[in-house]
C-alpha cells in the first residue's frame, strides 16, 4: 500500500508504552531530560560475548525464562483497556512483533529447557498472550520486521473506517534475548558504541530495547486522530534499500493532501546506521522543509517490531505534555539541518509525522494530529 | 603472481560463499567484492566476515569497517595484515593453492 488514508474520524481512544524508562508519559519525561536506558551489556547474556547498548525493563535479564518473564508485563501494560470483550468479531486484536518469543527456541535448543519451544513461534506467542489475556479468537498477527506495528495499525484503521469493527486493539511487543542481540551484533550494527541518530560521524552503530505498546483505534472518540497512513516496500533486497533514497521519498509523497497546511514535528525511525539515517533524513528534509526531526533511539534503542508503535505511543505523550523530547545522544554535526537535538516546545505545532523503516526497504509513515 | 595471503583469501571466498562458478584464481585484486565486481550481497558478506575473524583471529566491529575491509581482495589482505598476528600470517606461507 502506498496510497494513505486520509481521515480525521480514525482515532487513538487510548494508548499506552512501556520501555526501560517507564510508561509512555514516564519515557516522553525522561527523554526530555536526556535520560539514555541504553546500557553495556554482555550481548548474548549468560554467556557472555562482546558489551553492547541495550536497553532491558527493570529487573529483566536478556536470558529467557520460562513461562516468559514479559507476560506480566503485558497483563499490566493493558490494564487501562482490559474491560472491553477483546478478540471478538467487533472488538478484534491485531498484534505485531518482529521476533514474537524467537529467543526461547534458540533456548530451547541450547540449554534444553522444557516448555520454551511452546512460546517461541509467532503462534505460540501470540496464541499465549491470548490465552494469559483471556482473549477470543480473533486475532491478527503482522510481522514485517521494523514496520510490523505500522502493518498493524493500517489494519486496524481499515477494519474501522469500513465498518467491519467498533474498536480494535493494536498490540506490538519485542522483548531481547541472546538470539536477537546475537543476530544483529554478527551484522556489526550492534557494536560497543552507543548509537546517535542522524549523527554524522565514521562509523554507525543501533542499541535494542525491550518495548511493548497499545492503542485502540475506534471512531469518534479519542483527542488524536490518525489522520493519513502510507507502506510502500521496496522489494529491492534481502536488507539494503535502493541507494538513491527512493523507497524513502515514496512512502513520504502519498501524504502530501493530508500534511498540506498543517505545520508538523517529524518522529523518524533513526537507529544510528549512517547509510539508513542519511537517506531517510534527507527524504523528511526534502518533503517538509524546516520541520524539525527527532529520533528517540539513542535513548531507547530500536525496539524492533514494536518501534512504531512504542514510539507513537511516546509521541502521543510528548503532544499531550507540550514538550516533544530532542534526539538523545547525538550532537551536532548532523546528516540534515532539520534534526532537532534538543527538546521544543511543541504546542504551535498541527501535530506529528511518525515514521519506520526495515530490512528489505519497508517504509512506513503515520500523521497523528489533534482534533 | 599472488602473495599466499591474497591467494588464500580468494579460496577463502569462494569456499565460504560456494562460488562454484568461480575460478579462485580470476578474482581480480582490485575488483569490487560488493555489489558490482563479484556481486557479493549483504548477506556474503556477513558469512565472510565471520569466516575471516575465525581464520585470522581478527575483530572487524562495525557495519563500516567491514565496508572498508572487503572493498576488494587487495583491500582485504591489507586489513587483516594490519590487525593479524604476524605468526599467523606467515603460516600461510606454506599453504597450498588448491
Amino acid at each position: 500500500m502506498s496510497a494513505a488514508a486520509v481521515s480525521d474520524s480514525v482515532r487513538l481512544a487510548a494508548t499506552g508504552c512501556i520501555t526501560p524508562l517507564g510508561d509512555a508519559t514516564a519515557t516522553a519525561a525522561a527523554l526530555v531530560g536526556g535520560v539514555r536506558a541504553l546500557q553495556p551489556t554482555p550481548v548474548l547474556g549468560r554467556a557472555g560475548g562482546e558489551a553492547v547498548p541495550l536497553a532491558l525493563l527493570p529487573g529483566r535479564a536478556l536470558d529467557e525464562t520460562n513461562p516468559p518473564a514479559w507476560v506480566p508485563v503485558l497483563r499490566a501494560l493493558l490494564a487501562p483497556v482490559a474491560d472491553r470483550p477483546w478478540g471478538t468479531a467487533r472488538f478484534p486484536v491485531a498484534i505485531a512483533s518482529s521476533n514474537f518469543g524467537v529467543g526461547s527456541l534458540y533456548a530451547f535448543r541450547r540449554y534444553g529447557e522444557d516448555g520454551s519451544a511452546d512460546h517461541g513461534t509467532p503462534h505460540g506467542s501470540t496464541d499465549l498472550v491470548r490465552r494469559e489475556l483471556g482473549w477470543g479468537p480473533a486475532l491478527a498477527v503482522f510481522s514485517h520486521a521494523c514496520v510490523s506495528a505500522h502493518l498493524a495499525l493500517a489494519h486496524a484503521s481499515r477494519l474501522v473506517l469500513a465498518g467491519a469493527a467498533d474498536e480494535v486493539l493494536v498490540l506490538a511487543y519485542d522483548f531481547l534475548s541472546p538470539f536477537v542481540a546475537g543476530g544483529f551484533h554478527a551484522l556489526k550494527i550492534l557494536n560497543a558504541q552507543f548509537p546517535a541518530p542522524y549523527q554524522a560521524r565514521a562509523t554507525g552503530s543501533i542499541g535494542l530495547g525491550d518495548g511493548a505498546a497499545y492503542a485502540v483505534v475506534t471512531r469518534g472518540r479519542g483527542d488524536l486522530a490518525v489522520a493519513a497512513q502510507s507502506l510502500h516496500n521496496e522489494l529491492h533486497h534481502f536488507t539494503a534499500n535502493r541507494a538513491d533514497g527512493s523507497g524513502f521519498a515514496t512512502v513520504l509523497a502519498p501524504l502530501a493532501p493530508a500534511v498540506a497546511g498543517r505545520k508538523l514535528w517529524l518522529k523518524g525511525h533513526g537507529t544510528g546506521t549512517l547509510e539508513a539515517g542519511q537517506l531517510e533524513a534527507a527524504a523528511l528534509a526534502q518533503a517538509f522543509p524546516g520541520a524539525p526531526l527527532v529520533g528517540w533511539k539513542g535513548s531507547l534503542g530500536h525496539t524492533l517490531g514494536s518501534c512504531g508503535l512504542v514510539e507513537l505511543a511516546v509521541a502521543a505523550a510528548a503532544l499531550r505534555a507540550g514538550t516533544t523530547p530532542g534526539t538523545v545522544g547525538s550532537e551536532a554535526p548532523t546528516l540534515a539541518p532539520n534534526v532537532a537535538l534538543a527538546p521544543f516546545a511543541n504546542a504551535g505545532f498541527d501535530g506529528v509525522l511518525c515514521t519506520s523503516n526495515a530490512f528489505g526497504g519497508a517504509h512506513a509513515a503515520l500523521l497523528l494530529s489533534h482534533v | 603472481m599472488n602473495d599466499p595471503l591474497t591467494l588464500r583469501l580468494k579460496h577463502l571466498i569462494v569456499e565460504t560463499l560456494r562460488l562454484e562458478d568461480v575460478d579462485p584464481q580470476q578474482i581480480e585484486d582490485d575488483k569490487p567484492l560488493i555489489g558490482s565486481g563479484l556481486s557479493l550481497d549483504s548477506i556474503d558478506a556477513l558469512e565472510l566476515v565471520v569466516r575471516i575473524e575465525k581464520e585470522f583471529g581478527i575483530k572487524i566491529s562495525s557495519s563500516e569497517e567491514s565496508r572498508q575491509a572487503l572493498a576488494s581482495v587487495a583491500a582485504l589482505a591489507q586489513f587483516i595484515r594490519q590487525r593479524a598476528d604476524p605468526a599467523r600470517l606467515a603460516s600461510l606461507a606454506g599453504t597450498p593453492a588448491n
